[in-house]
């Protein structure tokens, strides 16, 4: 019996296990499933599935009766760097020219710094910097027309350019959090890609009996009745995992 | 460093009650009052759920970003962002309340993703130099309907 993984979000197939909540038998094999069966974590097509080759299993969905596996250990986890190491050089006076950064961009920066300060307990700090966020993110406003095919040609460009070149740089210069943010990142754009895909091959059935859920942490877009005990990208609990409600 | 009280984990075991000696745990609404706080700890140490940490008040000097890096992280946001303008627009122009509900979910992890990505690209900590020399160069802007008193208040406080 043989094991295949999602290389999207990590859901391992079990062929000895079967999934029994989805009507598929125990010692069923990969071979004999459908071509147009979805992982049941993040709805990536059967062609994402890779065998699992070590005996090492990562992560097991949460719907099953073992408890969730500790993250997969290449996943490059939130580093606890000490406050003075060696490799430590003071902050950067070079970078970024604010004055080149976009609208968009301040919003952006500004408003996860209000997150930051949120953390922190710091909600005075917090609800100024939503104020500039909100007032950089009304300045970067396009009234222009768009469509889905719209984002998913962008996000193509992401997923084949974008984050295989800052996934490079970080790994030259060992920047642990920034490879943290792109492994995130990278998995949350292939969830979307394969929503975006289906969601272009079947219109809106696929989402019509189905609720839609975002992780706050990481962006992870779950669609499913319940929220997941664990986020399968960033691996926070469902309490942070809200659902987009239907209007 | 004043406690504070994750209500989620709290049993309500009142141990923090008991030791408190200004009475700063016991409040109506479980938030600790960090008037009342005088960060002796004992609160911290009596808590059989774990559930209340010290606030740093300092903070190290952050890690430095190379050059490269900061670059592409910030291309990588960028179109994270027109991603999300994107889907703001289908949101807003759609007939479909589906197609809505789809596209305020990609808004919304589209902007998760772009927030994280800066974030690592220098852009962690609120009391950081970046995020100072950030709010300086925002100063500079001179619509009528910039909230400046939020960038003063930030740069007095942080």
């Amino acid at each position: 019996m043989q094991k295949y993984r999602c290389s999207i979000c990590g859901f391992v197939y079990d062929e000895a296990r079967g999934i029994p909540d989805r009507d598929v038998a125990p010692g069923t094999l990969w071979a004999d499933i459908a071509e147009d069966f979805a992982c049941p974590i993040c709805r990536a097509a059967k062609r994402m599935f890779q065998p699992v080759q070590d005996s090492q299993t990562l992560w097991q969905p949460t719907q099953a009766t073992q408890p969730a596996q500790p993250a997969e250990s290449t996943q490059v986890t939130q580093p606890a760097q000490p406050a003075e190491s060696i490799s430590a050089k003071p902050e950067s006076t070079t970078l970024p020219n604010h004055r080149e950064l976009s609208a968009a961009e301040i919003s952006a920066v500004f408003s996860n710094l209000a997150k930051g300060c949120e953390k922190q307990r710091k909600l005075a700090e917090m609800d100024a910097f939503n104020q500039l966020a909100d007032y950089f993110w009304q300045k970067a406003k396009d009234e222009s027309d768009a469509n889905l095919s719209d984002i998913q040609s962008l996000l193509d460009t992401d997923i084949s350019s974008g984050l295989p070149t800052a996934r490079t740089a970080a790994e030259a210069e060992a920047d642990r959090g920034a490879l943290r943010s792109l492994v995130w990142s990278e998995k949350v754009s292939l969830v979307m890609k394969s929503l975006l895909d289906l969601y272009a091959a079947d219109g809106e059935a696929m989402l019509r009996d189905t609720k839609v859920f975002v992780c706050e942490i990481c962006g992870y877009i779950h669609i499913g009745n319940s929220a997941p005990e664990l986020c399968p990208v960033c691996k926070v609990p469902s309490f942070k995992i809200t659902e987009v409600e239907r209007s | 460093m004043p406690a504070f009280r994750n209500i989620r984990l709290c049993g309500k075991d009142c141990l923090c009650l008991y030791v408190c000696p200004t009475g700063a745990t016991d409040t109506e609404n479980s938030i600790i009052d960090v008037d009342k706080c005088i960060e002796c700890m004992a609160c911290v140490k009596a808590c059989i759920s774990g559930a209340i940490s010290m606030i740093p008040n300092k903070y190290p000097t952050q890690q430095a970003k190379a050059e490269d890096v900061v670059a592409a992280q910030f291309l990588l946001a960028s179109n994270k962002l027109k991603q999300q303008q994107l889907a703001d627009a289908v949101t807003n122009s759609t007939e479909s309340d589906i197609e809505k509900q789809f596209a305020q979910a990609i808004a919304r992890s589209c902007r998760l993703m772009a927030e994280d990505v800066l974030r690592e690209a220098g852009y962690l900590l609120p009391q950081s130099q970046q995020a100072r020399k950030l709010l300086e160069a925002v100063q500079q802007e001179a619509s009528e309907d910039f909230p400046h008193q939020a960038v003063e208040l930030l740069l007095s406080n942080l």
